[in-house]
């Protein structure tokens, strides 16, 4: 089932989609990282919104997302950007995260 | 799942593909149920199979989906416009055309799973009622794989998911490079995992793209493993020798039809079997044109429609140099029985030229036809296989009764010139050889039949002339071991001509002779008879004159006897 989109009240204006298939270990294994990734930025970040294309298709179609886990940023300006895989490599998430704290053009 | 085109062999339920080569190659279509994967390198036709197929199940009633990896959806539009079946895909609301390329210029963060692409898949072939999904290009989506084995595994997923699900799934990938063209790169050990496997490939030959289809593996049915050549036109994908030639099919006709010279066809006992083929090889100017022009020009007059395709000829120049021979070929092109298409050899690959004379014959359903020079595929691209595309057009025109002339060209310079296509001339029924003949510091030309199957035929070098009343072969003069031609053929004939006269003049001389003695005989006759007559008229007087004497005679002789007498007493009564 999908969870609620955060509501928009931080700093920026940045939409974070979370896209997972079911109880698939590597979806678990994402949404994990991503909790802790999200804890240790220390940033004022809304928890993503996830979307389980098991039950939603569409919004594979929607979004472009073929491939989960996915983790979707889309910034103010409408801007997407994607990293696929179960998060696992730290180094990639926190760089991909970094962009949610980067000051607003 | 529409089941009404698919076929069960040997347990394995195919689908047929409505690509017609395609379908002949593999008996019958792909897997209903399973993956097919499609290798090759860019540009061989990889994504263009997966449209025509989906077009085809449109064209048929069904519903597809195709996912690209690489293009959008406008691309692929734009690609598929380019064939006659393309504007179905825009159009019809039964095929879905996803655009899966969002994976570029993303980052990676470890391995994914398909399961949501699975769901995508699911909830579209749903959709549109479909059985066909095609996944253009799905090495670009799993090489991003960090283990190579993930995506193996994935591509088993996916076969698995199609069996289970009853799809007919065409997955296809990129091969570059040396190493196994079995597998697309990124994809290394796929080969063992995928019961079909279709290798498509390209060379290039005198700079001219040539495509190479074949099936590397299909567990579980028979099908056509040779590679085969592979063209793309707007029809699509063609495999010009997909389909198996049926010996059984070719009839035997007993009928004989006329070459469109007088004295050739009294040589082949009434010209040549209907249906059969006869190959005209010959050097520069030998007339081998104008032979197939006499030919189609006959068949033309019978009412017949006559096909001629010429190489390196354009049709208005054979039409206006054949004319000054006294053969017509405008009349007939105008009434629709002749046709005249002029292709130039250079310009195409041997199998496009072989597709583009089988659709003349589809097209105009010729009872003759004449292929002018034939040798000239020889000068086409891809020339390793002409003689296979002279063979497979030769089995369509026996197969379909079509009376076909082949010309060949043969060397200058090598006095066993027809043996050019030598290979053809196996395949003839009648070979007809034109020459040069060097006498007397005069070239001239002569034919000669080195065979005709089932006719007993002369085996003379003769004269052919040509002239305004046309082609005809002059009377045979040998001399010594040789035959004369042209200017002392002439004279051989003047002097013919000349004794035949004297020996006219004389016969009449006798015969005026024996009629003046006829005429004295019979007057000596007539003279005869008229003296028999008198003769016998003077016999009848005497015989007269003797019988009255006699009996005056015989009257006086009875007088005297009776005056004599005692009885009377002496006197006379």
């Amino acid at each position: 089932m999908n969870r609620a989109l955060a509501d928009h009240h931080h700093s920026h204006d940045a939409t974070l989609i979370l896209f997972i298939t079911g109880e698939a270990p590597r979806s678990r294994r994402a949404q994990q990282h991503l909790k802790t990734a999200l804890a240790a930025s220390g940033a004022d970040l809304a928890p993503a919104r996830e979307i389980d294309l098991l039950s939603a298709p569409q919004e594979a179609i929607d979004f472009g997302i073929f491939a989960t886990p996915a983790l979707m940023i889309i910034d103010a300006s409408g801007k997407r950007q994607v990293l696929y895989g179960d998060l696992s490599d730290g180094h990639s998430l926190s760089h991909f995260l970094a962009a949610l704290s980067a000051p607003t053009p | 799942m529409n089941d009404t085109d698919t076929t069960a062999e040997h347990g394995l339920v195919k689908r047929a593909t409505g690509i017609p080569h395609l379908d002949a190659v593999t008996h019958g279509g792909l897997p209903a149920g399973g993956a097919t994967m499609v290798v090759g390198e860019p540009g061989c036709g990889k994504t263009i199979i997966g449209l025509q197929i989906l077009a085809s199940a449109l064209a048929c009633g069904e519903g597809g989906v195709f996912m690209s990896f690489e293009e959008s959806r406008e691309q692929i539009l734009r690609n598929a416009d380019a064939f006659h079946w393309g504007p179905q895909l825009r159009e019809s609301p039964r095929c879905e055309i996803i655009d899966g390329q969002s994976m570029k210029g993303a980052d990676f963060s470890g391995a994914f799973d398909i399961d949501g692409l699975l769901a995508v898949l699911d909830l579209c072939i749903g959709r549109v009622e479909g059985t066909w999904i095609i996944l253009d290009g799905i090495d670009q989506l799993l090489r991003r794989q960090p283990d190579n084995q993930i995506a193996i595994d994935q591509i088993t997923q996916l076969n698995d998911w199609s069996i289970e699900r009853g799809y007919s799934l065409l997955l296809t990938g990129k091969h570059t490079g040396n190493d196994s063209a079995l597998q697309p790169n990124h994809l290394t050990g796929i080969e063992f995992m995928l019961n079909t496997i279709l290798v498509l490939s390209s060379t290039l030959v005198d700079k001219r793209l040539n495509r190479r289809f074949r099936i590397a593996k299909y567990r579980g049915t028979p099908h056509n493993p040779n590679e085969l050549a592979m063209l793309i036109d707007d029809a699509g994908i063609q495999l010009p020798y997909a389909v198996p030639f049926v010996a059984d099919a070719v009839p035997a006709a007993g009928q004989r039809i006329s070459t469109g010279i007088e004295r050739l066809d009294r040589i082949l006992e009434g010209g040549v079997y209907r249906g059969s083929v006869t190959l005209v090889s010959g050097q520069p100017g030998t007339s081998k044109t104008t032979l197939g022009a006499a030919f189609v020009a006959a068949a033309a007059k019978r009412g017949e429609r006559a096909l001629l395709v010429s190489f390196d000829e354009f049709a208005r120049q054979i039409v206006r140099n054949v004319s000054t021979l006294g053969i017509d070929l405008q009349s007939p092109i105008d009434s629709g029985h002749l046709r005249v298409v002029a292709r130039a050899s250079w310009d195409s690959l041997v199998e496009e030229h072989y597709m583009a004379v089988l659709a003349l014959l589809d097209d105009f359903s010729p009872d003759c036809l004449v292929i002018d020079p034939a040798s000239a595929l020889l000068k086409s691209t891809g020339t390793e296989s002409a003689f296979l595309a002279l063979e497979r057009l030769l089995a369509v025109t026996r197969t379909r009764g079509i009376t076909t002339m082949l010309t060949s060209l043969s060397e200058a310079d090598d006095p066993f010139g027809e043996s050019t296509l030598s290979h053809a001339s196996t395949l003839a029924d009648t070979w007809i050889v034109l020459r040069y003949q060097v006498n007397g510091g005069e070239r001239n030309r002569s034919l000669s039949v080195v065979k005709s199957r089932g006719t007993a035929h002369s085996n003379q070098v003769r004269e052919m002339t040509l002239s305004p009343q046309g082609v005809d072969l002059a009377d045979v003069y040998p001399y010594g071991s040789e035959v004369l031609m042209g200017t002392a053929r002439a004279q051989k004939e003047s002097e013919e001509a000349a004794l035949r006269q004297r020996q006219v003049k004389e016969r009449l001389r006798q015969q005026q002779r024996l009629e003046v003695e006829i005429e004295s005989t019979r007057a000596l006759i007539q003279q005869g008879q008229a003296e028999l007559e008198r003769l016998q008229e003077e016999l009848v007087a005497e015989h007269q004159d003797q019988a009255q004497t006699d009996r005056g005679a015989s009257q006086h002789q009875d007088s005297i006897l009776r005056r004599r007498s005692a009885d009377q007493g002496g006197n006379d009564q």
